[in-house]
């Protein structure tokens, strides 16, 4: 993680893409934020009771009025959501063809089944550039499958498989992230945390062959 | 006057224990919930001293203890039945023009469970208490081990009917017991927000009943509702809390609106900007609140498409509730604004905060943001900005409001400015650090954290303590203040609703004649008026 009070490091273009679409979004409300609040403090200081302004006027409404603030807050808000709706089908649908690895959450650590039938607890590797699908579920109770540097979580089920993909910028190659357990599932949900090491496609496949080996010896 | 003089001495069993009038199971409402107040306030003091430091200072098990029964009491406890127990029950029979509510042992009845099922949730702590969150999602909170969680399950659902026995009783004396002339367009937009939010109780309780039923169930009975090796699915007990908890967090904020739209005219000395924008916008949100529950579980394991019409619907929901800002700060407009302390709880503390929160709800309402942000301490903030920054501010506007009311006497003023004061900076410095913290990546429910957001953490903390503050100075002035007090008249504020014609405290059964009402309540006071009006104070 990069940063302690604001969006952290983007992994990949979707990243790029929601934090877009966040930005867009925090301009337009703080728009209205200021708008508000500055209304309500010139009110509260201009139209305060002094000796002379012991009544206000007698108005009881403007149909307008009340048009304009509906209908402007409406338009944007549902501009809003309609231009969220492409994101949502960009992250929804799998690319062809991925590299899946399998997400398996337990109380309370991340296991990863890598296609050659390695399996790993809390290290998860990926290689860059490449589209990588996680098949997610969970062997107890719900956990949550988070990576924020990808902007994605889903909650791992028992029972129900859940998906995302991602494809991480080959730029962050050599780097090491944290993926937090994000739905509450006990004691250890503080500490359930796996770390993901971006690798090069070459090294990922040496060493998804390599730690199999390793693990076939030991057992 | 007549009446409280010759009223009867009574026993305290028979004035207080027996009673069936509504004022003073309303009152009994209102101290009950101050007291969970203060045990839920604790609960979040002992979570956020627990944050101090990133390793945690208490052990996860109680942490998860804390918070789950932070949550309980603060959403089952206090905030429901302070609106909806308290305020409705106190004004909406006074303030619709009846001498009591339609069914007034049933309205006991409705407090008494109440206070059984604070009880239970007390008595939770000594058995294990109850460690799954206020939300309980199964198969977690199956596995929960000791009693305290079937005490909660138990104390969930009799507070559910005491929660409904409420609501039956505002829409039978809201629909039935209005004084004649009290037509749809003269009623006070409190007792506007209380009918909808009534009808809100009333169809989406019955849910909660249903998740909590089947997790007891399945806990002891052997049904697998939930187990999916038997073919259960966990995410109906998600679909069914939230189809009550999304309108519950209406629930919370409705009546709250109510109050803001009594106390706002009332101190601007200016009708109410919109009345009937005020009161259909009411009605909107009742309505749209039955439609977004499933902006809940965005990632929860639904198709992230079928998460669409839920963003958008959650979108809409917004819209109301804009229009009813702005028809605050109309009614501000031009106005001759008295700056009193429910006037800053509701003005600056309410609608100054509770915009924000608004906001953060736009932001995790569209699905591609809530990828990022849910279950993250973002989320934790737009709840409190809701909840703190609009529910509890609204309450201590309203609890100020109507003090005089309640004990003929006035709150001490400076140490009503101190309590709003403290409120109002410790809000904002217990809350907004959570957004930063969120939008990194911290994730909520979580004992211990990485080190890099300690910093904001402790700020946050800082905060809180200075909630809790603020907390016990406005308690400590009520308390003080309703044996003490300066004495007032029968309107101190020169307003208009029909509770303000009786006097402080009302009579036994609130009017001696029951009153023809000609207008509606929001017409200011000439100045001609305001002269009689204090001549009588
Ligand atoms: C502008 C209108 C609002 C919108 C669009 C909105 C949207 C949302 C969304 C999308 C979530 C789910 C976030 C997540 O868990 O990922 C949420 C959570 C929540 N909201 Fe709102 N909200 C709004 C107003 C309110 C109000 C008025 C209240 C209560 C007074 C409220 C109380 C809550 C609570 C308690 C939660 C968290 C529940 C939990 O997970 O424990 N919201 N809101
Ligand atoms: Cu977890
Ligand atoms: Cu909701």
């Amino acid at each position: 993680m990069t940063s302690s009070s604001w969006l952290p490091a983007q992994l990949t273009s979707m990243a790029h893409n929601v934090d877009l679409l966040f930005y867009i979004m925090l301009g337009i409300i703080t728009f209205f934020f200021v708008v508000v609040e500055v209304l309500l403090i010139t009110f509260l200081i201009r139209y305060r009771r002094t000796k002379r302004n012991q009544v206000g006027v007698n108005v009881h409404g403007n149909n307008v009025l009340e048009t304009v603030w509906t209908l402007i807050p409406a338009l944007i808000l549902v501009f809003m959501g309609a231009y969220s709706v492409k994101y949502v089908y960009e992250a929804q649908n799998p690319p062809a063809k991925p590299l899946v690895i399998e997400v398996i959450g337990h109380e309370w650590f991340w296991e990863f089944k890598y296609p050659n039938g390695l399996d790993t607890h809390n290290d998860l590797r990926i290689p860059a550039g490449q589209n990588v699908l996680f098949d997610i579920h969970s062997a107890d109770v719900i956990h949550g499958f988070y990576i924020p540097e990808a902007r994605i979580q889903q909650d791992a089920l028992p029972g129900r498989m859940t998906q995302f993909w991602v494809n991480v910028d080959t730029k962050d190659i050599g780097k090491q992230f944290q993926v937090p357990c994000d739905q509450f599932c006990g004691t250890g949900h503080p500490i359930m945390v796996g770390k993901l090491t971006v690798m090069s496609a070459d090294d990922f496949n040496s060493w998804m062959q390599t730690e199999l080996q390793k693990q076939q010896t030991k057992s | 006057m007549e009446a409280v003089l010759h009223a009867p001495r009574r026993s305290f069993v028979r004035e207080w224990v027996l009673t069936v009038d509504h004022k003073k199971i309303g009152i009994m409402y209102g101290v009950t919930a101050l007291f969970f107040f203060l045990i839920g306030g604790l609960f979040a003091l002992l979570v956020r001293t627990d944050l101090l430091s990133y390793r945690g200072v208490f052990d996860a098990q109680s942490y998860n203890e804390f918070f789950t029964m932070h949550a309980t009491v603060m959403v089952f406890l206090v905030i429901i039945p302070m609106l909806m127990g308290a305020f409705a029950n106190y004004l909406v029979p006074l303030q619709v023009g009846a001498r009591d509510m339609a069914f007034p042992r049933m309205n006991a009845l409705s407090y008494w469970l109440y206070f059984v099922g604070g009880i239970i949730i007390l008595l939770s702590m000594l058995y294990g208490m109850p460690d799954s969150g206020w939300t309980s999602y199964p198969p977690y909170s199956l596995t929960s081990q000791g009693p305290g969680m079937d005490f909660w399950v138990m104390a969930i659902h009799i507070v559910g009917l005491s929660s409904i026995l409420g609501a039956i009783n505002i829409i039978v004396t809201v629909h039935r017991m209005r004084a004649p002339g009290m037509t749809w367009n003269r009623l006070p937009l409190f007792v506007w927000s209380t009918l909808v939010t009534a009808y809100m109780q009333l169809f989406a309780t019955p849910a909660l009943a249903g998740a909590v039923t089947t997790l007891l169930l399945d806990r002891h009975f052997g049904t697998a509702f939930y187990d999916t090796s038997a073919g259960g699915d966990p995410m109906m007990y998600q679909h069914l809390f939230w189809f009550y908890s999304h309108p519950a967090v209406y629930i919370m904020i409705v009546p709250a609106f109510g109050i803001i739209s009594e106390v706002i005219p009332v101190f601007a000395r200016k009708p109410i900007f919109g009345y009937h924008a005020i009161a259909y916008s009411s009605v909107a949100i009742g309505f749209l609140g039955f439609f977004v529950w499933a902006h809940h579980m965005f990632v929860a394991g639904m198709q992230m498409s079928a998460g669409i019409p839920f963003m958008i619907s959650s979108l809409v929901i917004a819209v109301p509730t804009s229009v009813k800002i702005f028809n605050w700060l109309a009614t501000m407009w031009r106005g001759a604004v008295e700056y009193t302390v429910p006037m800053m709880f509701a003005s600056l503390g309410f609608i100054g905060s509770f915009i924000i929160g608004g906001f953060s709800g736009v932001i995790v309402a569209a699905v591609p943001l809530d990828m990022h942000l849910h279950d993250t301490y973002f989320v934790v903030a737009h709840i409190h900005y809701v909840l703190f920054g609009g529910a509890v501010m609204c309450i201590m506007a309203g609890i100020h409001f109507w003090f005089p009311k309640l004990t003929g006497r006035m709150y001490n003023e400076k140490l009503g400015y101190l309590g709003f004061w403290l409120y109002f900076i410790g809000t904002q410095v217990t809350f907004f650090p959570m957004h930063l913290v969120g939008l990194a990546g911290m994730p909520r429910r979580i004992a211990s954290y990485a080190p890099i957001f300690q910093t904001w953490n402790q700020v946050a903390t800082i905060g809180s303590y200075i909630l809790g503050l603020g907390t016990l100075v406005i308690l400590y002035n009520l308390m003080v203040s309703a044996k003490y007090g300066r004495k007032v008249g029968h309107n101190p504020w020169h307003a208009r609703t029909l509770e303000w014609t009786v006097s402080s405290p009302p009579p036994e059964h609130n009017f001696e004649e029951i009153p023809v009402v000609t207008e509606n309540p929001y017409r200011p006071y000439t100045p001609e008026e305001l002269t009689a009006s204090r001549e009588s104070a």
